[in-house]
């Protein structure tokens, strides 16, 4: 049989791991990869939980992206702050989302959120912290509203206010002074934004805008952006060059050529899951 | 230094009324020597399907390569042309499988939609978290600078025409103040009848 | 605590008794006399100018600017020929596309730039007086054998220190065309042919293939000016504009700066024609 190029192994791959480590040696020390930075916090409200996170992802000490989504969604009750390696969060909620959908699917009814804790927890401790997610896990199931915070070494607790990423004790001490229990929906949002603005303005890591996420027991409802703190200035000048201004060697279009084209009208069919 | 300033280059792509452009450096170096000045660094995966791999000159190779055939593979078993989205999550998975051992490349995705030409950018990290702005995204030795110039020069909805004027004066004012970049660019404006291919005139030094 | 008995020095003063000759430089200050620098109060031993380019964080300070240069000196029988390009770098970075990296030290007399700009520019100024001074004391211009001795003992004088310079004096004196080579280390050579910096490599390959004593002024100015845009070209330190200058008997004078990318072009056109 003809041997494949890529074999494609599941788990990770490690071909590059000799190599690498070599050239750490030889003074060419590892990239930077995106960090979140991040202020996320969750507490938990009268009729559910409040989740909010800030939108700014840093590379070093440059902002990569001054609106990114840090609310990840896993099963239409459950969402999950994450601050830590960007890469490691966005696929640790992935498949995070996957396996929990597939549970659901598997056992027929909606998935419990200490489920989902206990996934992640045990995800995250065989990787023995090399997987840098710091996550606040937030829900609603059939027993009562969770706050889960997971640290990336695999341990977690169960609270009614939790804060995490660089931004935290800012975010915890808005949470410490006025946090009280059976809070109505209106208090929890606006208590969540403070907590999260405190970040966003004490702490160089989070920044740009606010987001919350709502789950009760009628479901979550994203609101992204909850809150724009840091409104950007209008741009005074214009800075257009005429068209002409770039000096150009050669020009080569390429038009795309359409040689056939049938459109298939689609019924929708649902799935069998039961 | 850092081993993705080792070759040098970098990669820029932008958003415009219902087109996207995408452009390129053209110069491979070993740290301060200027080797060649025609190595392209923006690939075409599909008609309008672009992706530009700045970093380090074997792994940019390399990962083009892999790409290549997981595509190739997935066209063939699907059927159909590959959504610029799909070459995201595929760029992110071949990245983040190594993620203990990464490439040291910083991909940027430029392309429209196969059926809906709506406009897509994004930029992944060495291993492979995305970023899709609405506006721009940079990559590679000048990223400071390329993120100044496309800061103050992008507006929205730009004509094509604008958009190439944009996007190659952002590239070549960022790389000429950037020793590892620059000896002359490459612009592709993608938009839904065709692809303009243009090579700049720029410094040699 | 206080901050020297952190650095680890007892006290001061009892540094200097015994010393002997590892003697510490006592401070008066630059602007009363410009060969005094202050140094640490340290031995040159346990002094670590050099790391203090090396911030907490081990990140490099960004204090020695111009550090990838190329410039080029030579001898021929119509004089000397200098040429420069005038990039600065910090690290990456390109600082300036505009340096002067020619010092034009008197009218007879000048030296270049590489290694630490402030470094160069400084130590070529207090040059530049101590030739004056020269010439007011002994009625005649120093020759160029002896200007470059003057800059080559200052420098001495703070060797170890991380003083970072490559320069080449050239000028006209009494004995007809001169170029030396000094360093930060104290070198000091006269010679026919000189290039300095990260783009040298490349200017000597130029240099040494194109190199005759009885070049013609123009051919030996093109010379110089086709090293410096191949050093440029191939040389990610180095780039910006060109200038030559050329010293014969009369002094020198400036004869062009010009662009590299309108040299590359203008090259590039040229070759097409002669392929023609």
């Amino acid at each position: 049989m003809m041997e494949v190029v890529d074999n494609s192994y599941p788990g990770f791959q490690f071909s590059n791991f000799a190599r690498n480590e070599n050239l750490v040696a030889k003074g060419f020390p590892m990239p930077n990869s995106r960090k979140t930075g991040t202020t996320i916090a969750g507490i938990v409200f009268k009729d559910g939980v409040v989740l909010g996170a800030d939108t700014r992802a840093t590379e070093g000490d440059i902002i990569a992206d001054k609106n990114c989504s840090k609310i990840h969604y896993l099963q239409p009750n459950m969402y999950c702050c994450g601050a830590g390696t960007a890469a490691d969060l966005e696929m640790t909620t992935q498949l995070m989302a996957s396996q929990l959908e597939l549970h659901r699917l598997n056992t027929g009814r909606q998935v419990p959120v200490v489920a989902a804790n206990r996934m992640l927890k045990q995800m995250l401790f065989r990787y023995q912290g090399y997987i840098g997610a710091a996550l606040v896990l937030g829900g609603v199931d059939k027993h009562d509203s969770h706050i889960y915070s997971i640290h990336p070494h695999g341990s977690t607790d169960r609270l009614p206010y939790t804060t995490m990423g660089s931004g935290s004790l800012a975010a915890m001490s808005v949470f410490e002074s006025r946090w009280k229990p059976n809070m109505e929906l209106e208090e929890a949002k606006q208590l969540v934004r403070d907590a999260i603005a405190g970040g966003v303005f004490n702490d160089l890591g989070s920044g740009s805008n606010i987001d919350l996420c709502i789950i009760t027991k009628d479901g979550a409802t994203m609101i992204r952006p909850y809150d724009v703190a840091n409104v950007k200035g209008q741009r005074q000048g214009k800075y257009e060059y005429k068209r002409g201004t770039t000096e150009v060697l050669s020009t080569t279009v390429r038009p795309i050529q359409i040689v056939a084209e049938t459109v298939k009208k689609v019924t929708v069919e649902e799935m069998d899951t039961a | 230094m850092s081993i993705l300033n080792y070759n040098g280059g970098c990669v820029v792509a932008m958003k415009g009324k219902n087109c996207v452009a995408i452009a390129c450096d053209l110069r491979f170096g070993v740290q301060s020597q200027t080797i060649t000045t025609d190595f392209e660094r923006v690939f075409e995966l599909g008609p309008q399907l672009y992706i530009g791999l700045p970093g380090l000159a074997t792994d940019t190779q390399t990962v083009y390569q892999r790409l290549q055939f997981r595509i190739k593979m997935y066209e063939m078993r699907e059927g159909r042309r590959m959504k610029p989205q799909t070459l995201m999550a595929m760029a992110q998975n071949l990245l983040y499988e190594r993620r203990f051992g990464p490439y040291f490349v910083e991909p940027v995705i430029a392309g429209l939609h196969p059926s809906t030409k709506e406009p897509y950018i994004c930029a992944l990290d060495l291993i492979g978290c995305p970023c899709e702005p609405a506006d721009f995204v940079v990559s590679g030795t000048c990223s400071e600078s390329l993120y100044g110039m496309c800061e103050t020069t992008w507006r929205e909805d730009m004509e094509p025409e604008d958009l190439f004027e944009c996007i190659s004066q952002s590239l070549v004012n960022a790389f000429d103040r950037d020793a590892l970049s620059g000896w002359g660019a490459v612009v592709h404006i993608i938009e839904h009848d065709k692809v303009t291919t243009r090579y700049l005139k720029c410094r040699q030094d | 605590m206080a901050l020297e008995a952190i650095n680890g020095v007892s006290r001061y003063h009892s540094k200097l008794d015994d010393l002997g000759e590892e003697m510490v430089i006592p401070e008066i200050g630059n602007l009363k006399n410009q060969y005094q620098l202050c140094t640490p109060d340290l031995p040159k031993s346990e002094c670590q100018i050099g790391e203090f380019l090396i911030d907490e964080t081990g990140r490099k300070i960004k204090l020695n600017y111009a550090h990838g240069t190329t410039t080029l000196g030579f001898k021929f029988n119509g004089g000397v020929v200098m040429a420069v390009d005038s990039r600065a770098t910090s690290g990456q970075y390109i600082g300036s596309g505009n340096v002067k990296k020619i010092i034009e030290i008197n009218p007879y007399l000048l030296g270049t730039m590489a290694g630490g700009a402030a470094d160069c520019t400084y130590w070529e100024r207090v040059l530049a007086k101590q030739c004056r001074i020269y010439e007011l004391r002994n009625r005649e211009r120093i020759s160029v054998a002896a200007a470059s001795k003057l800059l080559a003992n200052m420098v001495y004088q703070y060797k170890g220190y991380g003083l970072s310079m490559g320069v080449m004096i050239a000028g006209w004196d009494k004995k007809g065309p001169g170029l030396y080579y000094v360093d930060n280390n104290g070198n000091r050579m006269p010679g026919n042919v000189f290039s300095v910096g990260s783009g040298s490599i490349y200017a000597y390959g130029v240099l040494d293939s194109g190199y005759r004593s009885d070049m013609s002024d123009t051919e030996a100015q093109e010379l110089g000016r086709r090293a410096i845009y191949h050093a440029t070209h191939r040389d990610a330190y180095s780039g910006g504009v060109v200038r030559v200058y050329h010293i014969k008997e009369d002094g020198w004078t400036k004869i062009t700066e010009e662009d590299s990318k309108d040299l590359h072009y203008k090259y590039a056109e040229e070759k097409t024609k002669r392929s023609q």
